[in-house]
C-alpha cells in the first residue's frame, strides 16, 4: 500500500489517472517561471473571486490542460453525485452510519427546512427546528453573560469563561476566537476566554492560580462527553470550585455549561439540564465550530456576529454546491492538492498565514485535513495503492520565515504552500491612534507574503541578476503555492475560508475514495490509553480482554511503566 | 435685571426660578426634551421641595419665561448663565460663536455646567476667536460650580453655606456679587479662585465624598466576613474629629446623575492628561459592585433560585427627597432580579413615574403607591432608599402579609436584633 504505483483503478478513473501521470511527465522539465513567461494572462486566468474572498492559483504548476485532466478525474470519481449525497444528508460516513451535515448548521433557517424536505430527513436526527432552537439558546446564554447577569453561586458576575475541550472542541473555538478578536462585540461586558485542553493539566493548573472561582464559568465541550482528556480537566475544575465555594449543587448550577451530543452522559456528570447545549451525531468534531461548540466564539462576537460567521460559511456552501468545477474554489483547491500530492510527488503542505491573528489556523487545518484524510483504506475496504493526505503543518508566515523557510527555499523535500493574508487591516476605530504605524506593519507583512511566495515559485528567476551565484546561495524555486487574499479578516471571510477548506477535504476524499468523516485510529488510541492508565495506577498485569485485541504486552511499555513506578 | 439661562438641568431650573424670585427677568432657554415639554405645560420637571410652587408663581407673574435653546439673548441682556448637561459642550461652543456675532456689549458668561477642567477659559477664548476685528464687544467667562444637593436644591441655592466662584476679572466679580447678593446675605460664603480651580474643586468634592462612601462599603464587606457590626464602627470613626461623621454611611451604593458622573468626569479628566486615577477607578468599581450587594445576599439566601420569587422593593429614587433614578442602585438590583426570573414590586413616594417609564416593557415589574400593598405574598422585602416613612414600619403587618419574612436592609436603618425578634430573617450591609 505504501508504494507509489499505478492504482488498482478501473474504467474512467484509471483512464483519467493515467492521463494525469502523462501530463506530469510532460511538465517535468518545465519550470514555473517558464509558465509565467509563456502566458502574460496567467494571473487573471488562474485566479478566482467570491465577493470579499480572492484566490490566486497561478503560482501552482498547472496549465489549462492540467485542469481539464483534473476535472476529468473528478468526473470519473463521480464528484457531482457525492456532492449531492453530502447536501442530501445521505449516510456518507458509512463506518459510523451517519450523514455529515455540518453545512446544515450554517444555513439560514428557511434553507434548513428546505434541505430537510429535500433529503436531510433521510437521517431522523436532523431537525431544522432543533438546530435553530440550540442556536437561539446559545444566543440567550451569550446575552446573559454579556449583560453581566450570569451569576456564580455567590451571586458574583461571571467575568471569565474557561472552555474545556480537546480536538475539535478546542482547536476550532480557540482558532476562531484568536482570529476574530478585532470583531469583539463592543457594547457587551468584556469576558475573558481561556482554553484548557491538554490532559496533563498544564493549562488548567496555571489558570486555577489566576482565576477567581466566584467569577469563573466552565464550558465542558465534548461531543461524546466521554473524552478522557476533557473529563479529567473538568473534574479538576469541579474539585477546585467545590473547595472554594462549597455547596456542590449550586456550583454545578452556576459554574458549568455542557456542550455535547450525549444528554445522558452530560446529566450523569452533573450538568444541569438548563445548562446543556446540544449538537448531534451528524456533526463531526473537527466540523463542529459552527455548532454550539462555537460558544466561546459567540462570546467574543455576540449572537449576531456569530451568525455572520455562519453566513460566510453558508455563502461558500452555496458556491461549492452550485458552481462548475473550473470556477469552484474548494474544488480547485482539492484538485490542485491531488495534483501536487499524487502526480508531482509533493507530499508536504504548509499553511502560512501572514497575520498573527491566524496563529492557530495551521493547527486547525492540520486537524481538519489529516484527521479527515489520513486514511489508507477505500470506502470498499481495500488498501489504497496511492498516497492520500499529505503532512499538513504551518506557522504564522513572518515567524516561520525565521524558522523553517530555509528548508522550503533550499532543502530537499518538495513542499506546496497556502499563503493567507488580508488586504486591509487596522481600519477599526480602536486603532485610530496608531493606525499609521500599524498600517505600515501590515504593509510589511503583505510585502513579505508576496515576496516569499514569489521566491518559492520562481527561485532565482525572481532576482534581478541570477548569474554567477555561488552554489550555496542558489534557490531553485519550483515550490508551488496558492495565495488566499481576504478583503479583511472578519467573521464573514473567516467563515468562508474555513468552509472552503472543509469542502476541499471532502472533494479530495472523493478522489481518493476514502471516508473523511471517521477517525478510527484516534478511537483506537483512546482505548489503549484507558487500559494503560489502569496498568499505571495499579501496576497490575495487562487485562486479558483488551479493546480490539491491542493489549499484547510489549517489553518497551512494560519497561517504561516499571521505570515510572520506580520498580 | 434681564438674564438668560441656558440648559435644562436641575441647576438651570433652580437658578432661573431663584433669580426670578428676587425680581430679575429671566429667559430660561431649554433644549428639546422632557424638561422642555413639562415646563411648557407649566409642570415642574424636577421633584424638589418648594420648586414647583416657585416656578408656578414666577411663570404667572411673567418674571420667568420659557424659550428654546436655539434662541439668542435680546439686546437688553448681557449676563448669560449656562447650566447644560456635561455632554452638551458642543452647543455652548456654538453659543459663543453666535454671541460674538450679536450687537456688541460687555458679556458676562456664568458657567455652572460640569465640563472638563479648563473649559470655562476655553469658552472665553472661543468667543474672542470668532469676534470681528473691529468689534467693541468683550466677554468674561466665570465658573460658578453647581454645588446643589439634590433633594434640597432650592434651599442650597438660596441659602448657600459655601459658594465657589472661579473668576479672574474684578469687574465680572463685582457683577456676580451683585447678582447673588440676595442669596449671600446671612454670611459671606463666597470663595474666589481661578475658573479652572473652581471647576476642579467641584469635581474633587464629589470625588472625595464618593471615596468616603466606597471606603465605608469596602469596610462593610469586611465586617460581614468578620462578624462585626459596621454601624458601631461607623459611630466610633465619626466621633473622631479628624474624620467627622458625614458621608460615612455604608449601604447598597450611591447613585444620582451628577454624583456618579462627576466622579467619572474627574477620572476622565486625569486620564486625558495621561494621569490615571487608580483610586477613583476603584471607587467607582466598588460602588458598582456594592449596588449588587443585596442581590448577592438574596441569591445566597434562596440558594441561587430566584425564579418566580416575588420581591418587594421599598424605594427606587437614588436618595430620599428626589424622584430621580439615574444610576440608582434600585435599577441594578431590578435588572439582576429580572434576569433571574423574579417578579419585582416597587413602592417609592416620588420615583414611580420615572421607574414605570423605564420598565414599561417589563411585565415582571409592578409599582404601587401603597407600601404595604406590594408585600402581599412577598418572598423578600428590600429596602433600597431610606425615605422617612420606611423607618418605623408595622413589622407585625409585614410578617402577616409576606410569604417569607425576609428583610434586606440596604441602608442599615433597622435594628437587627429587634427585627429578628419580630420573626424576620434580616440582612444589613456589613452587620455581621
Amino acid at each position: 500500500m505504501r508504494d507509489e504505483g499505478r492504482p488498482q483503478l478501473t474504467g474512467a478513473r484509471r483512464h483519467a489517472w493515467d492521463a494525469l501521470v502523462d501530463q506530469a511527465d510532460a511538465l517535468s522539465s518545465v519550470h514555473l517561471a517558464e509558465l509565467f513567461e509563456r502566458d502574460s494572462e496567467r494571473f487573471s486566468s488562474l485566479s478566482r473571486e467570491l465577493g470579499d474572498f480572492f484566490v490566486d492559483f497561478s503560482k501552482q504548476k498547472i496549465t489549462d490542460e492540467t485542469l481539464q485532466k483534473l476535472v476529468a478525474l473528478a468526473d470519473a470519481s463521480e464528484l457531482s453525485a457525492w456532492i449531492e449525497k453530502l447536501f442530501g444528508g445521505a449516510l456518507i460516513n458509512e463506518t459510523e452510519g451517519r450523514p455529515a451535515m455540518h453545512w446544515a448548521l450554517r444555513a439560514p433557517y428557511k434553507d434548513k427546512i428546505l434541505s430537510h424536505c429535500s433529503g436531510g430527513r433521510e437521517h431522523s436526527s436532523f431537525n431544522p427546528d432543533a438546530v435553530e432552537e440550540q442556536l437561539v439558546r446559545l444566543q440567550a446564554i451569550v446575552e446573559k453573560i454579556h449583560a453581566g447577569q450570569w451569576r456564580g453561586c455567590t451571586g458574583e458576575v461571571i467575568t471569565d469563561v474557561v472552555n474545556v475541550g480537546v480536538g475539535g472542541s478546542d482547536l476550532g473555538p480557540l482558532m476562531a476566537c484568536r482570529a476574530l478578536e478585532d470583531a469583539r462585540l463592543q457594547d457587551g461586558r468584556r469576558i475573558d476566554i481561556h482554553f484548557v485542553s491538554t490532559v496533563d493539566g498544564s493549562q488548567l493548573s496555571h489558570l486555577l492560580n489566576v482565576l477567581n472561582p466566584h467569577q469563573t464559568l466552565f464550558v465542558v465541550s465534548s461531543k461524546s462527553f466521554a473524552t478522557v482528556d476533557t473529563l479529567y480537566n473538568a473534574t479538576t475544575a469541579k474539585g477546585w470550585l467545590s473547595r472554594h465555594l462549597g455547596d456542590q449543587r449550586s456550583v454545578m448550577q452556576c459554574h458549568f455549561l455542557g456542550v455535547s451530543a450525549d444528554v445522558n452522559r452530560m446529566t450523569e456528570w452533573g450538568i444541569f439540564p438548563e445548562n446543556q447545549l446540544l449538537l448531534w451525531p451528524w456533526v463531526g468534531g473537527r466540523y463542529s465550530v459552527w455548532s454550539t461548540i462555537g460558544l466561546p466564539l459567540a462570546l467574543i462576537l455576540g449572537g449576531e456576529g456569530f451568525r455572520r460567521f455562519l453566513a460566510g460559511a453558508h455563502e461558500m456552501d452555496k458556491h461549492f454546491h452550485t458552481t462548475p468545477w473550473l470556477e469552484n474554489i474548494p474544488v480547485l483547491m482539492a484538485l490542485i492538492g491531488v495534483w501536487n500530492n499524487n502526480f508531482l510527488g509533493i507530499n508536504a503542505h504548509a499553511v502560512l498565514p501572514y497575520d498573527g491573528r491566524l496563529k492557530y489556523l495551521p493547527a486547525y487545518l492540520s486537524q481538519l485535513e489529516m484527521e479527515s484524510n489520513g486514511k489508507s483504506v477505500t470506502r470498499s475496504g481495500e488498501y489504497v495503492s496511492y498516497k492520500t493526505c499529505p503532512v499538513v503543518w504551518g506557522e504564522v508566515g513572518p515567524n516561520a520565515q525565521h524558522a523553517f523557510y530555509q528548508l522550503l527555499h533550499q532543502g530537499t523535500p518538495r513542499v506546496a504552500s497556502d499563503f493567507i493574508v488580508s488586504a486591509h487591516r487596522y481600519l477599526g476605530s480602536e486603532y485610530a491612534e496608531e493606525a499609521q504605524e500599524l498600517g505600515r506593519q501590515h504593509e510589511l507583512a503583505l510585502a513579505n507574503c508576496l515576496a516569499q511566495s514569489r521566491l518559492l515559485a520562481l527561485g532565482e528567476h525572481a532576482l534581478p541578476s541570477s548569474t554567477d551565484r555561488p552554489m550555496h546561495s542558489r534557490c531553485q524555486g519550483g515550490q508551488p503555492s496558492t495565495t488566499f487574499l481576504l478583503d479583511e479578516l472578519n467573521p464573514h471571510t473567516l467563515g468562508k475560508l474555513l468552509a472552503a477548506y472543509e469542502h476541499k477535504v471532502f472533494v479530495q476524499a472523493v478522489l481518493w475514495d476514502i471516508n473523511p468523516f471517521d477517525q478510527w485510529g484516534v478511537e483506537m488510541g483512546k482505548a489503549i490509553a484507558t487500559e494503560t492508565l489502569a496498568l499505571l495506577q495499579d501496576g497490575g498485569k495487562w487485562s486479558d480482554k483488551g479493546a480490539d485485541g491491542v493489549s499484547e504486552t510489549d517489553s518497551s511499555t512494560v519497561g517504561l511503566i516499571g521505570k515510572i513506578r520506580g520498580e | 435685571m434681564h438674564f438668560d439661562v441656558y440648559g435644562d438641568t436641575l441647576c438651570a431650573v433652580v437658578t432661573a426660578a431663584a433669580l426670578a424670585s428676587t425680581g430679575n427677568y429671566i429667559h430660561l432657554r431649554l433644549p428639546n426634551g422632557v424638561v422642555a415639554e413639562n415646563l411648557t405645560l407649566g409642570a415642574c420637571p424636577y421633584k424638589e421641595p418648594g420648586l414647583a410652587d416657585l416656578l408656578t408663581e414666577q411663570l404667572k407673574n411673567k418674571r420667568l419665561c420659557i424659550g428654546s435653546a436655539d434662541g439668542l439673548p435680546e439686546d437688553n441682556v448681557h449676563v448669560v448663565f449656562v447650566a447644560v448637561s456635561p455632554n452638551a459642550f458642543d452647543g455652548v461652543e456654538r453659543l459663543m460663536e453666535e454671541l460674538a456675532a450679536l450687537p456688541p456689549r460687555r458679556w458676562l458668561l456664568i458657567n455652572q455646567s460640569t465640563f472638563p477642567v479648563g473649559s470655562t477659559a476655553n469658552l472665553e477664548a472661543l468667543f474672542f476667536s470668532h469676534l470681528p476685528d473691529d468689534s467693541s464687544a468683550s466677554l468674561s467667562a466665570v465658573s460658578l460650580p453647581d454645588l446643589l444637593q439634590e433633594g434640597a436644591a432650592l434651599q442650597s441655592f438660596m441659602r448657600p453655606t459655601n459658594l465657589i466662584l472661579g473668576c479672574d476679572d474684578s469687574e465680572a466679580e463685582q457683577d456676580i456679587r451683585e447678582i447673588l447678593s440676595p442669596f449671600n446675605r446671612r454670611r459671606e460664603g463666597m470663595r474666589l479662585m481661578r475658573p479652572s480651580e473652581a471647576e476642579f474643586t467641584k469635581l474633587a468634592i464629589n470625588g472625595m465624598l464618593a471615596t468616603r462612601l466606597s471606603f465605608m462599603n469596602d469596610m462593610a464587606n469586611l465586617a460581614d466576613v468578620l462578624h462585626v457590626d459596621i454601624e458601631n464602627v461607623r459611630l466610633g470613626m465619626g466621633a473622631d474629629p479628624r474624620i467627622g461623621d458625614a458621608y460615612l454611611y455604608p449601604g447598597c451604593g450611591f447613585g444620582g446623575l451628577s454624583f456618579s458622573r462627576d466622579v467619572m468626569s474627574l477620572a476622565h479628566t486625569q486620564k486625558d492628561a495621561g494621569v490615571h486615577s487608580a483610586l477613583l477607578d476603584q471607587v467607582l468599581k466598588i460602588n458598582e459592585r456594592q449596588k449588587e450587594v443585596l442581590f448577592r445576599k438574596l441569591w445566597k439566601h434562596y440558594k441561587t433560585d430566584l425564579k418566580g420569587k416575588k420581591i418587594a422593593l421599598w424605594g427606587a429614587a437614588f436618595k430620599p427627597g428626589t424622584g430621580r433614578i439615574e444610576n440608582a442602585p434600585s435599577l441594578t438590583l431590578i435588572d439582576a432580579l429580572l434576569a433571574q426570573g423574579a417578579e419585582v414590586y416597587v413602592h417609592d413616594p416620588m420615583a414611580l413615574p420615572a421607574l414605570s417609564e423605564r420598565y414599561k416593557n417589563y411585565a415582571a415589574v409592578s409599582v404601587s403607591d401603597d407600601a404595604y400593598d406590594i408585600l402581599h405574598d412577598a418572598d423578600a422585602l428590600i429596602l433600597v432608599t431610606e425615605w422617612k416613612e420606611y423607618w418605623a414600619p408595622d413589622f407585625d403587618r409585614l410578617k402577616a402579609s409576606m410569604r417569607s419574612p425576609l428583610i434586606l436592609d440596604g441602608r442599615n436603618i433597622y435594628q437587627p436584633e429587634y427585627v429578628r425578634q419580630k420573626g424576620f430573617d434580616y440582612y444589613g450591609v456589613g452587620r455581621g
